[in-house]
């Protein structure tokens, strides 16, 4: 079978509907409602993306927000999982395929169900509107399959080079710091732009633990867009904020394509 | 000594994961609501009852269970198709995974509210297609019986990409020679397919298959953004009831039952796939 068709059958599926959003962004409400091949000769502005940009709060304060959070749960993630992980692989084999089924499971949970207890914790300890409170539920959320990428990395490293180390006299830390994390760096990567991506996109804990409007991470800020008015044709300001939106991702994905793929499949492989 | 290294982690995740679950089993057997001024005041397994009897409950288990079977059917599916396309020898790989990838690194509410423009009646693409075709606009987000299939449609479209990667994980891991020794015996591509991918692939499509139908049976955001639950109530899922529950009424003891409702139809249909793939695994070891 030729490749050529079925390719490009998957990049339109997958392109079509953003395509279709950056069209409808550019375009007047009255031009988006126009009929016929005539339509797309007028009609075309940038009004949307200005309207979006100059809200209140202006569109850029969610790309921040969740910018944040995001950075701030990928730390916490990998400075709890690089250590759980080589805690982890030091484990006998029965006590490590235990933890790793159980963190499997966890990974799997839908979370959505634990919304619930995870906002009476916020309510108890006043989380609520705070921004870097979120990194703790979702360093939690992550963990589980940055323990298990990390820990299939560090049983792809030789024994002999920790022994080695050891036997040099580098104590624990000065192991992990000069010997084996360079080595896993590449796994690293994949496992922070996951947990990245994961707590960028992450909505119902946001939603329940963030109320003040310019505190809004982006996922919840959209869904709010889009509740104001349910029923309103004019779309040109939402698909503005859907490719305003979308644009950090694109660029994520594009840049780190081969560490998403990589941290993806061998979840798989050694998961 | 290592076990010290675990233990910050183990912690947080069970103070995630573990702590909700204990703590739903305590509030499902409280009535805690506006009536007891969200004050949790024991009522024996009231909570419970109410939630066998409760017909939106099912209804919604219903809906779910349908979204997620066809969501989970088709993705692998189509997953498994994309996989095979991937593997093959491709011209821009990088870019084309990147592209491919891109519906999945989306945030679900970002274009669960451009599927919505895109279904829109009647000014949508996809009703400017219907009329360019002669054909009268309809009312994709509308209709009781057959919204559904487009909050199906939407997730299909997000979720492919993640089933396609770790198929594709699994293609990378057989090695070429059995393919290649299996052509030399004359086997076409179906016949290959059939006798050597499909099987060595079974657990990465049981992975897949287990890790989405959770995450459909949770299905939350998709919904609320693409549809509010409607119309009249036929894209609720467990998740939004639950929430309704919470958020909404603020019965936190009937919520709490219900979440628990939703991880019990979780574990029960995981387990189900878990005993299918081990039965399926027998007897094809009995088999001659």
């Amino acid at each position: 079978m030729p490749t050529a068709l079925p390719l490009l059958a998957a990049l339109t599926w997958s392109l079509l509907p953003l395509l279709w959003q950056l069209l409808t962004s550019l375009r007047t409400p009255e031009a988006l409602v126009l009929q016929g091949p005539s339509a797309w000769l007028q009609g075309w502005t940038l009004a949307n993306y200005r309207q979006v940009l100059q809200g209140d709060p202006p569109f850029w304060r969610y790309l921040f927000n969740s910018c944040l959070v995001g950075a701030a749960s990928t730390g916490l993630t990998l400075l709890l999982a690089i250590p759980a992980a080589y805690g982890l692989q030091r484990q006998r084999p029965a006590l490590r395929g235990g933890i790793s089924l159980l963190l499997l499971a966890a990974a799997m949970f839908p979370y959505v169900l634990l919304f619930l207890a995870l906002l009476e914790l916020a309510r108890a300890l006043s989380w609520g509107n705070q921004l870097l409170a979120l990194a703790l539920p979702y360093a939690g959320l992550s963990l589980p399959l940055a323990v298990l990428l990390l820990r299939a990395a560090f049983a792809d490293l030789p024994a002999e080079l920790e022994d080695a180390a050891r036997l040099e006299g580098l104590n624990l830390w000065q192991r992990l710091h000069r010997v084996l994390l360079p080595l896993l760096a590449p796994a690293i990567a994949s496992t922070a732009i996951l947990v990245f991506l994961f707590s960028w996109n992450e909505y119902p804990i946001a939603l329940t633990w963030i109320s003040r409007n310019d505190l809004l991470t982006l996922p919840v800020a959209m869904a709010r867009i889009a509740g104001s008015s349910v029923y309103a044709v004019p779309y040109g300001a939402f698909a503005a904020a859907t490719v305003l939106g979308g644009l950090p991702l694109l660029a994520l994905v594009l840049v780190f394509q081969r560490q998403i793929v990589s941290g993806l499949t061998q979840g798989a492989v050694k998961g | 000594m290592a076990i010290l290294l675990l233990l910050p982690a183990l912690a947080l995740v069970a103070g995630v994961f573990l702590w909700p679950l204990l703590r739903y089993g305590w509030l499902s057997l409280q009535a805690s609501s506006v009536l007891t001024g969200l004050v949790p005041v024991p009522n024996g397994g009231a909570n419970w009852q109410r939630l066998l009897a409760d017909g939106r409950f099912w209804q919604d288990a219903a809906q779910t269970l349908r979204f997620a079977g066809l969501s989970l059917a088709l993705e692998l599916l189509l997953g498994l198709a994309l996989a095979l396309l991937l593997h093959r020898p491709l011209p821009r790989r990088g870019l084309v995974r990147a592209v491919v990838l891109l519906p999945w690194a989306l945030p679900t509410t970002v274009m669960a509210l451009g599927w919505r423009w895109i279904l829109n009646d009647p000014f949508g693409p996809l009703n400017g297609l219907l009329q360019s075709l002669g054909l009268p606009a309809y009312g994709f987000l509308s209709q009781p019986a057959t919204t559904w299939l487009f909050t199906v449609l939407a997730d299909v479209w997000k979720t492919t990409p993640f089933v396609a990667l770790l198929l594709l994980a699994g293609l990378q891991a057989i090695p070429s020679e059995l393919e290649e020794a299996l052509r030399l015996e004359g086997a076409g591509p179906w016949q290959r397919l059939r006798r050597l991918t499909l099987p060595l692939l079974a657990p990465y499509l049981l992975l897949a298959a287990l890790f989405r139908l959770a995450q459909a049976l949770g299905v939350f955001d998709l919904i609320q953004v693409l549809t509010g639950s409607g119309p009249a109530s036929s894209t609720e899922s467990l998740a939004l009831y639950a929430y309704l529950n919470a958020m909404r009424f603020l019965d936190f003891g009937y919520a709490a039952t219900l979440m628990l409702g939703m991880f019990a139809v979780v574990l029960g249909l995981s387990a189900l796939v878990l005993l299918a793939q081990a039965l399926r695994r027998r007897l094809a070891e009995m088999a001659p």
